[in-house]
């Protein structure tokens, strides 16, 4: 057996927030750039910036651009090197799958399958939180969130990180879509127009930059819709 | 340590699965142990990060016409809610369903599994299982894990050849056969109100109703628990959802507002 | 909280255990079964850990079946308390089961015998034997109106009395017993003592 420190811990918390918003016809996904570290790994007291990360992955080819056949994006926060092994195994996955099937994995599908890749490492998990946004096999909107062991459901809207207890209630004020266990059912569809949702997404990190010291410096968007796949970004607050 | 992984196992292998370019990419599925010399302390701190949602009210009883289910939605985290929109009744399969208390992802990924199982046996016997084997195949593979930090808490209700079934079975092995069953931080609420108003022979209506006024008096009382009460019934000819109320909307149902009578109006001197 | 306690007989072996399945303050099920018939004239009454409890008295019963499949004779109750001794301390040293065991028996020429096995794998043939909160109260009580020679009403006499002393003196004391009777006529169940009433399931 390895030697070990005593307060050695093979997690760290690098912080990010990340939101998701499903739409009747589109899905916004979006996430801080900001990476925080601690220098002294045996204090963990003193933390420090890092530097700005690309957060979202289109779950594509390694490093390749984004395509007009993705279907599912996934933004994570938590510890970046959990995040990006996780985001490298199941783009790994995804392209078996491709070379399989000859065609893309479904967003419902992929939801599954994170879900799995995730409980797979119940006894030694991925310190990550997730958000799975794209468009159900009918076109539609939808947004999976998950806990850090896989347990996961579909949602409306879902905000994951460090900046979730901050944006989450504001959304539920802005949006209150109605609980999916309704009987009868009412439907949950974001009444949001496109431009809407990304607007309300950009003031939603911006007011949690002002008050989460591991969210800023960048915002990452990336829409989703019929007419295919678009990245845009937005500067915030770098202190 | 040996652990059994043969829940796991799946009957149809996927395709280039012995390819070593894949290797650990696609292989049959197991779960990484981390190698350190104290899994318990290591779990205890894991689990401290990832902390499975914890507090709930499920409940199921067997009466005349079959079972009645009914759970709330809520998980939190400490004080802090982080979903009211739980799915905690998992549909195992048209004639069987599944409640989650405590961790959501164990309750979620073993019940899939189970699913899985399931379908397996009425594939290979050309019947459906039984809700006592269901329970059984379950209960085993839980104690298998037994001391690994899994926390498990569900009831399986469903109807069978033999008619209604119910089952505990938690991640400490435990199984027990019984007609009334309510589990998570709420039961003790939820008792109380299903022992004082449960009769064999209730209607569908009356054991729909007792199940739902139980969530609500769980959900008043215990902050942990809330959001949706759900009622589902499982019959001979399989499960049925009855109703899923907000319980925010159920309390002013069941205490309507009166208008207050002013004993004393304050007025300015 | 948990009491299992058994005595022997002129020509019988007796077990007695709580019927309550309890999780913390909870009390999920009070007609719960905690006396196995493990074969025609064996009794197993064990406490402890529920999952634990199921899983080796039910491990124990397919084993003990299978050695008489095997060789067409079955075990004794020695043989069989012997095996279970064993078992238990084999498993002790790995990953160990937290369960108490009483086990009773019927064999042509031995006649009736009970032992008594604890978590920890220690093996003894008693007469009389109690395990769990309850056996601080049956235990004194056996010590004083135990004999030899007692009748079944007389041994259940005396078991009823031990049941009232629980119930009146342990504070967490379970509501119901389940009585169990081995002769030379076989394992069964004698009698349930309720003072609560779980609804039973009509079988359809």
């Amino acid at each position: 057996m390895t030697k070990q420190h005593q307060n050695w811990s093979p997690y760290d918390n690098n912080g990010g927030t990340c939101v998701a918003i499903a739409g009747a016809d589109y899905c916004v996904v979006a996430a801080d750039t900001r990476a925080v570290g601690c220098i002294s790994p045996f204090t963990g007291a003193v933390r420090q910036k890092l530097g700005m990360l690309r957060v979202i992955s289109h779950l594509g080819m390694f490093g390749g651009e984004l395509s007009r056949a993705d279907k599912s994006l996934m933004a994570s926060s938590g510890f970046q090197a959990d995040v990006r092994a996780l985001q490298k195994v199941l783009a790994a996955r995804h392209l078996i799958y491709q070379h399989q099937h000859n065609k893309q994995m479904s967003c419902p599908a992929m939801a599954q399958l994170l879900s799995n890749t995730l409980y797979y490492k119940r006894f030694f998990p991925y310190y990550a939180f997730n958000v799975l946004g794209g468009l159900d096999t009918e076109g539609k909107g939808c947004v999976f969130t998950y806990d850090a062991v896989g347990s996961y459901e579909r949602v409306g809207y879902s905000s994951q990180g460090s900046g979730a207890t901050l944006i989450t209630p504001f959304l539920d004020n802005q949006l209150k879509s109605p609980s999916p266990l309704l009987l009868p059912a009412k439907d949950a569809v974001t009444p949001l127009s496109e431009s809407e949702a990304i607007d309300l997404v950009k003031t939603c990190f911006a007011s949690a930059t002002e008050r989460d010291i591991y969210t800023g410096d960048k915002l990452e968007i990336v829409v989703i819709n019929a007419d295919g796949i678009r990245r845009e970004y937005m500067e915030l607050r770098k202190d | 340590m040996k652990i059994d992984f043969s829940g796991l196992e799946s009957t149809a292998p996927l395709c280039g699965a012995n390819s070593e370019m894949f290797d650990g990419i696609s292989t049959s599925p197991s779960f990484q142990i981390p190698d350190t010399t104290d899994f318990d302390d290591f779990q205890k701190e894991a689990i401290q990060m990832v902390k499975p949602a914890k507090g709930t009210t499920t409940l199921a009883f067997i009466f005349k016409e079959g079972v009645m289910v009914a759970a709330d939605s809520r998980a939190s985290m400490g004080g802090y809610i982080s979903s009211q929109s739980v799915k905690k009744i998992i549909e195992i399969n048209p004639y069987m369903l599944g409640t989650m208390a405590g961790g959501a992802a164990d309750c979620q990924f073993w019940h899939r599994n189970l699913g899985i199982k399931c379908r397996l046996h009425e594939l290979a016997n050309k019947r459906r299982i039984s809700v006592t084997g269901a329970s059984k195949l379950l209960a085993n593979i839980l104690y298998s894990y037994r001391g690994m930090g899994l926390s498990v808490g569900t009831m399986i209700a469903g109807w069978d050849e033999k008619g209604p079934g119910l089952y505990y079975v938690d991640s400490e092995g435990g199984r027990l056969k019984g007609t009334k069953f309510s589990v998570g931080s709420g039961s003790p609420y939820a008792y109380g109100i299903l022992d004082s108003g449960y009769r064999y022979d209730m209607t569908v209506e009356e054991a729909a109703e007792l199940a739902r006024r139980s969530i609500y008096h769980a959900t008043f009382r215990d902050g942990a628990s809330g959001g949706v009460a759900s009622v589902y019934y499982v019959g001979p000819t399989g499960w049925k959802k009855l109703s899923g109320d907000d319980v925010g909307e159920l309390h002013y149902m069941y205490n309507p507002v009166e208008p207050t009578v002013v004993e004393q109006e304050m007025s300015e001197a | 909280m948990e009491s299992v306690f058994g005595l022997v007989g002129a020509d019988f072996a007796l077990v007695v255990a709580d019927s309550s399945a309890v999780h913390s303050i909870l009390v999920h099920k009070s007609n719960e079964d905690k006396i196995m018939v493990l074969d025609s004239h064996k009794l197993l009454g064990a406490s402890g850990e529920s999952g634990d409890r199921a899983q080796f008295t039910e491990y124990i019963q397919k084993n003990v079946a299978l050695y008489q499949f095997r060789n067409g004779i079955p075990l004794t109750t020695a043989a069989a308390a012997n095996f279970t001794r064993g078992e238990l301390a084999t498993a002790l040293r790995k990953n160990p089961y937290s369960v108490n065991i009483l086990m009773a028996g019927y064999d042509k020429g031995t006649g009736p015998s009970l032992y008594y096995i604890d978590y920890i794998a220690s093996l003894h043939k008693v007469e009389k034997g109690a395990f769990g909160y309850g056996s601080y109260f049956s235990l004194a009580m056996m010590d004083r109106h135990y004999r030899k020679d007692m009748t079944v009403e007389e041994a259940v006499e005396l078991v009823d009395k031990c049941i009232i002393e629980i119930r009146s003196r342990l504070v967490v004391a379970p509501p119901n017993f389940v009585i169990k009777i081995v002769d030379k006529d076989g394992a069964r169940e004698y009698a349930w003592r309720e003072s609560i009433k779980d609804t039973s399931v009509p079988t359809a």
